[in-house]
């Protein structure tokens, strides 16, 4: 049955037993930590660039006048749409009631996280002084300067704080009913203080759950506008500002569009190998991968309809400086980016009207990858192919890329991977409790 | 001979020679190996060592213990810097600038400049209004020229081979030489300089030559070929026609400010005047004169006499039907016209600019040559070196072996020298092949004196003390008259008789003797040489860098960094060509191109440079001068200077470094430049300024202060961009930095080629930060670090920036700057770089923006100076470092709500612009447009 949510009828033992045997006794197969220490060598990558970074200068990594904002910045875009699948899927199909998220929430909610952990590190790396990030905050303290309220880096600072903020109180609080169950099941007095400490004295009491249920519902609503705002607020930053190519009213709406796209993709990059490789396809199925498909397709159509609406109203605007952008940006000397990201988010977008396609988890993930550059090359066409080419030609200049800024992204990468593994084995990946009322409530349906 | 105790000083008086008789102890004493003695500390220990036979074991402890004592007592001697004043000498204020009026010279000319000086350190170059070279504006290089005093890789110490020594050493040798030379009447004895006008000099070797009748004095100036003729200085200001055939009045040559001063006024349109000159231009590479023509024709070098003898034919009533000619020819007739010309230009159009000059009536004065002549030039030295009539040589000033011309072997000719004297600012090629060598001071740490192009004469006087064991060439051609204590002081106060006590102190602190312009000369005779016939295939023409000038300047970094005029090229030459040529070879930017030419080989990259005339290829000269233990910059074209042979152009299949600060030549049809005819000033009226507005308008009780730029006027000659960076302490950042466009320069001159691609219009743009009343820059900062003033100002707070660059970003103009490593860690306290910081502006730490704030510095201090006196800041008052340094007076800077101020003025013209207006930014910059005065149009 395809359009199950559970396959099979797994008793509550058994859905306990599959899900917390790779936290608390480690069945995991041995590649595993092959791959993870591959991703770990790449973490350290990651730190070793950002030590260089700060040492040795902001002036390493491919920055310039004209553009003076690079690689870091799309990062940082990147990520937090990336993290926006994850609060779309726990917090808004929580309040929606659509139940078949219960199974993929958990980690959609860890990949959030981490996400947006990275992405907000990239902005204050790409300060010219990082040491002083927390003049953006309206600390009273004499010696520092007022944040200036009109600044859309200081509302970034703030939706990119919160996002954060909410996002790790609402993965906790959804995490602490199976912290108990880990904690009940625990064989060593290590596991079982740990789980205990972090399962906050749960007791599984009715009461318990009334009070869990009541406030997992508030901190879904207060993270459901998060999925809508911080991505808006990112998009401020081009909005707000004058360049030709960022100076456009449809951001917001389709930064969002963009985010949710770009983050189901990355849904699709992790559950489809998590379901193969730890047997997780009775509580992945093929449903989920079809709903999460039509998701994309509605979010990819956004998209496309932002580039259509943007190419139209540079021209339709008149405006010289608008209508050289989109030229540039069409045939101009980064004409490669805009191809690719075309044929990424709008060509291979095509596929998933097919219900074939959506079904299939291998091909699901190749156009995941796809689109996931696709959409990375998206926020470098709008960040730094329109500096290259803004109001004055005497200060037109191509920029290039040094091994930091790719040795960052790559090991970004490398970071949130490696991070998600741990999160695999040291947390349950899916949310006990939830799939096991799924499954009760699937029966009882049935009955 | 050992130097030991008294008593051999005792022998040293019986048995040294002195110089012939001697009058005195104090006469005698003048000898320099006594002054040796005097120099060498302790010379009754030194005795004591020079006795022992080795030292035993008790001596060698005591020295042990003493030497470890002494080292601590060495650090009880308080160097003299640090000592704070007990007596608090006369008129220095600390925190007070000081001004003194002292020039510099610039391929020999004086260019009078007043240097601004914080406590005893000379720290900035403004042009002396007094001085007729200067009339208040300077070049790029008189503002860069403070940083050849601090410059780090200067040589600092006399050497001997390899050795270090002694200045009162290299004295010994000088009187070695004299003693020598003496008996054979200076036979055999040379002396090399570059070009020269000091008047002391000028007397001093007079001197020298009637005491050595046999001395050679040879003269290496490859930029200056010598003139025996009398030299023409033009009036350009009453000139309504202005011809320049081959002639870079505008860049180039010792009257450039003068000229370009009066070319500007004779070009101010206004609604009061409407009056303008018209400048026609014949010219052989694209020069600054050619980029301000109203007409240019750009022809290779060899077809200029051509088109010259025919304008001289139709001038002269026989028919020639050059349609192109017309216009010119017309407005030549119509009288009030003029011809310049200079001294590259072939001698047939010199000789025909004279004619021409003649003819018209033109307003020319013909003075005598006003530079040092010698004996010969360097190939003469080279043959006579050959001949083995020179066996010791002087070179002081110039690098032969840099700047050779073709086919002459200056190396092996210096190496045959019995003795070789190098006296210059660096450790340059020459100076590693010479025997003695001994620094030069520079301009700001000498006495000396100068002519400026008309004659004046001018006193340098200086601001420092030599900061290191440097001494001026009067100093060494005194000392090889014998005079060896004689100061340059002294030299150059003697030279000036005629001047009392009062009358030099008067010249001191005018920076020029008065009336002493040079006197007219009868014209030269009207003759003609024969014209050069065009010949076919790819010529090469070599002329001076800029900036470098034949190579002098080319250690100075800053002008390394600052992007030539025309070219914007930085940190290196290229073989320039047209668009045409560089297709028909086959070249794209930055190819490397290989010219060969009889013997020689240069390899350089492609640059494609719209305007050069067609079948020609310009290389720079200057660059490629090795000094010091670096690599030369750029490629020496040196050896391409007079090369006879045929020029074979080839392609080396690899790609050369090509770095430009300005990319794209276009406006891309963008509304950035306003231009309008004179028959059509002042053309349609700009976007009003006026826009929607959301913010509330600022408030500027006090002040508001404004910038109004006239685009007629600014030539594009950089002297701007040099001014901001030695003001505001700009770093120089390198040619990997300033390839990834990090340059530093607060304010640019852009250039922009508009029109046919084989012979564009040129225009340029000054681009100082706009101070925009609504400025985008400060909306979007999320700390503040970019407030607007109380004045109006578009402020930045170094100290508050954490470096997000989103100002930057939003800046539609992009000026502004940020410092993506710390550019100034290699100056530290020890680097004599320091000394050069202007003390009111503060040195920019690494991930801060920092940006143009029309010198806030010295609108702080008019402020606080308006504020003792309890007055407002009078109109004037400020001049930013742009304003001020511009030989055409093309920036107006002051206070808006003053509506008595001349920016007021300009700003209240119907030419008044704003760039990008129409984005709502409100400039306080705003621009006249630039007028162009067409012939096709007719005269107005």
């Amino acid at each position: 049955m395809t359009d199950r949510v559970i396959a099979g009828h797994p008793s509550d033992r058994e859905i306990v037993g599959r899900i917390s045997s790779v936290p608390l006794r480690g069945r995991i197969p041995r590649y595993f930590w092959w791959v993870f220490l591959l991703f770990f060598v790449i973490a350290l990558l990651f730190l070793f660039s950002i030590g260089w970074l700060l040492i040795e200068g902001i002036g390493t990594i491919g920055l310039e006048i004209p553009a003076a904002w690079g690689f870091m910045i799309v990062n940082t875009v990147w990520w937090i749409g990336i993290g926006h699948a994850g609060t779309l899927i726990s917090a808004i199909l929580v309040l929606l009631r659509q139940n078949w998220r219960n199974s993929i929430n958990r980690f959609a909610e860890a990949m959030t996280l981490f996400a947006v952990g990275i992405a907000g590190l990239f902005p204050i790396l790409h300060l010219g002084r990082p040491q002083y990030f927390y003049w953006l905050l309206p600390l009273p303290v004499t010696h520092m300067p007022w944040p200036n309220w009109r600044s859309p880096l200081v509302w970034d600072f703030f939706a990119i704080a919160t996002y954060i903020l909410v996002s790790l109180m609402f993965w906790y609080m959804g995490l602490v009913p199976d912290m108990a169950v880990l904690r009940d099941r625990a064989q060593t007095r290590g596991k079982q203080i740990v789980y205990g400490l972090l399962s906050l004295g749960w007791r599984g009491s009715a009461y318990h759950w009334s009070r869990f249920e009541t406030s997992y519902l508030l901190v879904a609503a207060l993270a459901t506008p998060l999925v809508v705002s911080v991505h808006s607020v990112i998009a401020l930053d081009f909005t707000s500002a004058l360049i030709p190519g960022y100076h456009s009213t449809i951001f917001p709406p389709y930064f969002v569009a963009g985010a949710l796209y770009s983050g189901f993709a990355m849904v699709f990059t992790i559950a489809v190998p998590l379901r193969q490789f730890f047997g997780f396809q009775a509580f992945i199925t093929d449903r989920h991968l079809d709903n999460g498909a039509k998701v994309m397709l509605a979010s990819g159509c956004f998209v496309a309809y932002g580039y259509i609406s943007e190419a139209f109203f540079s021209w339709y605007s008149g405006d010289p400086f608008e209508r050289y952008m989109m030229w540039n940006r069409a045939f101009g000397d980064y004409s490669w980016t805009f191809w690719v990201m075309l044929a990424c988010n709008v060509g291979l977008l095509q596929f998933l009207w097919f219900k074939r396609v959506r079904t299939n988890p291998w091909l699901l993930f190749v156009l995941s990858l796809g689109i996931n550059i696709g959409m990375w090359i998206e926020r470098y066409v709008i960040v730094v192919v329109s500096l290259t080419r803004d109001f004055v030609p005497s200060m037109w200049r191509n920029v290039t890329p040094t091994w930091v800024d790719y040795s960052l992204l790559l090991g970004s990468l490398g970071m949130f991977f490696a991070l998600m593994f741990l999160f695999l084995r040291v947390l349950p990946a899916i949310t006990i409790f939830e799939v096991e009322e799924l499954e009760h409530k699937v029966e009882e349906g049935k009955a | 001979m050992s130097v030991t105790d008294s008593s051999s000083l005792r022998d040293d008086f019986a048995n040294e020679p002195p110089a012939r008789f001697w009058r005195s102890l104090d006469d005698l004493s003048r000898t320099p190996s006594f002054r040796v003695k005097l120099g060498r500390e302790f010379p009754d220990i030194a005795a004591r060592f020079g006795r022992a036979v080795g030292t035993d074991r008790r001596t060698a402890l005591k020295l042990l213990g003493a030497s470890l004592l002494m080292a601590g007592v060495a650090a009880c001697k308080a160097p003299a810097g640090i000592a704070p004043y007990v007596d608090q000498p006369e008129n220095i204020i600390p925190g007070r600038p000081r001004f003194f009026a002292t020039a510099m010279p610039l391929d020999g000319y004086a260019m009078g400049v007043i240097a601004e000086s914080h406590e005893g350190r000379p720290t900035k170059i403004e042009g002396n209004p007094l001085h007729p070279g200067s009339l208040g504006g300077t070049d790029p290089i008189m503002q860069a020229s403070v940083w050849s005093l601090y410059d780090p890789a200067r040589s600092r110490n006399v050497r001997r081979g390899t050795e270090i020594s002694t200045w009162d050493e290299f004295l010994q040798n000088l009187a070695a030489v004299r003693a020598a030379y003496l008996p054979k009447g200076g036979g055999g004895l040379g002396i090399l300089i570059g070009a020269e006008t000091s008047p002391t000099l000028k007397r001093q070797l007079a001197a020298l030559k009637a005491a050595l009748p046999g001395l050679k004095v040879y003269r290496h100036a490859p930029l200056n070929p010598p003139a025996a003729a009398p030299v023409p200085v033009y009036d350009l200001g009453k000139a309504r026609t202005i011809l320049a055939l081959d002639g870079d009045f505008l860049g180039q040559g010792p009257g450039k400010l003068a000229y370009a001063r009066a070319f500007a006024e004779g070009r101010r349109v206004r609604k009061a005047s409407r009056q303008m000159s018209r400048l026609y231009v014949i010219e052989t590479v694209p020069t600054l004169t050619g980029a301000n023509a109203d007409w240019v024709r750009r022809l290779k070098p060899s077809a200029i006499d051509g088109v010259v003898q025919k304008l001289l034919e139709a001038m002269s009533g026989s028919d020639v039907s050059d349609p192109d000619l017309a216009p010119l020819l017309a407005d030549l007739k119509a009288g009030n016209a003029i011809v310049v010309t200079g001294p590259q230009a072939s001698p047939y159009v010199q000789a025909a600019a004279a004619q021409l000059n003649q003819r018209l009536g033109a307003p020319v004065r013909m003075i005598a040559p006003l530079e040092i002549a010698g004996d010969g030039d360097l190939k003469a030295l080279v043959g006579d070196i050959g001949a083995g009539r020179i066996e010791t040589l002087l070179v002081s000033g110039v690098d032969p072996v840099h700047s050779a011309p073709a086919g002459l072997d200056v190396v092996s000719a210096l190496k045959r020298l019995k003795a070789l004297l190098h006296h210059g600012l660096h450790l340059d090629a020459t100076a590693k092949l010479a025997h003695w060598h001994a620094p030069a001071t520079h301009y700001l740490e000498a006495w000396s004196d100068g002519l400026a192009y008309d004659g004046s004469a001018g006193l340098i006087q200086p601001l420092i003390a030599p900061l290191y064991d440097s001494h001026t060439l009067h100093e060494i051609v005194a000392a090889l008259g014998g005079d060896y204590t004689a100061g340059a002081h002294d030299l150059v106060r003697a030279t000036w008789t005629l001047l009392d006590d009062a009358g030099w102190t008067a010249a001191l602190k005018a920076g020029r003797i008065e009336n002493t312009a040079a006197a007219r000369v009868a014209p030269p005779a009207p003759a003609l040489p024969a014209p050069a016939t065009q010949s076919g295939g790819i010529e090469v023409k070599l002329v001076p860098d800029p900036y470098f000038r034949d190579g002098a300047y080319a250690p100075n970094l800053p002008l390394n960094e600052l992007a030539r005029p025309l070219t914007k090229l930085v940190w290196g030459n290229a073989a320039e060509m047209a668009p045409k040529t560089a297709a028909a070879l086959g070249l794209k930017d930055a190819d490397e191109v290989e010219l060969v030419a009889g013997g020689t080989h240069l390899v350089l990259p492609t640059f494609i440079h719209p305007g050069t005339p067609e079948d020609t290829i310009v290389v720079a000269l200057g660059w490629g001068r090795a000094y010091g233990d670096g690599d030369p910059v750029g490629a020496n074209a040196y050896p391409l200077l007079g090369q006879a042979g045929p020029l074979i152009v080839g392609k080396t299949g690899q790609r050369g470094r090509l770095v430009t600060v300005q990319n794209d030549y276009s406006m891309e049809g963008r509304d950035l430049i306003h231009e309008v005819a004179l028959t059509e000033w002042p053309g349609p009226p700009p976007i009003p300024e006026e826009q929607p507005r959301v913010m509330p308008q600022w408030d500027n009780p006090d002040e508001a202060w404004g910038m109004s730029i006239d685009l007629t006027s600014c030539i594009g000659c950089m002297a701007c961009v040099s001014a901001c960076v030695a003001e505001n302490n700009s770093p120089v950042v390198g040619i990997d930095e300033v390839d990834r466009g990090h340059d530093m320069h607060w304010l640019r001159v852009d250039r922009y080629y508009s029109g046919d691609v084989n012979a564009p219009e040129t225009s340029f743009q000054p681009v100082p930060c706009m101070q925009c009343e609504d400025a985008p820059c400060e909306v979007v900062c999320p700390v503040n670090a970019t407030v607007h003033t109380h004045d109006g100002l578009n402020a930045q707070v170094y100290n508050r920036c954490v470096g997000t660059r989103y100002c930057s970003q939003n800046c539609p103009y992009k000026v502004r700057r940020f410092n993506f490593f710390d550019y100034n860690k290699d100056i530290s306290e020890t680097s004599p770089l320091s000394l050069l910081m202007n003390p009111d502006v503060t040195v920019r730490e690494r991930g801060v923006m920092e940006k143009c704030t029309y010198c806030v510095q010295r609108i702080a201090e008019a402020r606080i100076g308006g504020d003792v006196a309890d007055k407002p800041i009078a109109d004037g008052t400020i001049q930013t470092a742009c304003q001020q340094a511009c030989p055409t007076r093309a920036i107006t800077f002051g206070n808006i709500n003053d509506k008595t101020a001349k920016v007021v003025a300009e700003k209240a013209e119907p030419t008044n612009y704003a760039m990008l207006a129409e984005l709502g930014t409100r400039p306080r910059t705003t621009y006249l447009s630039k007028v162009r005065n067409h012939p096709e149009g007719g005269s107005d």
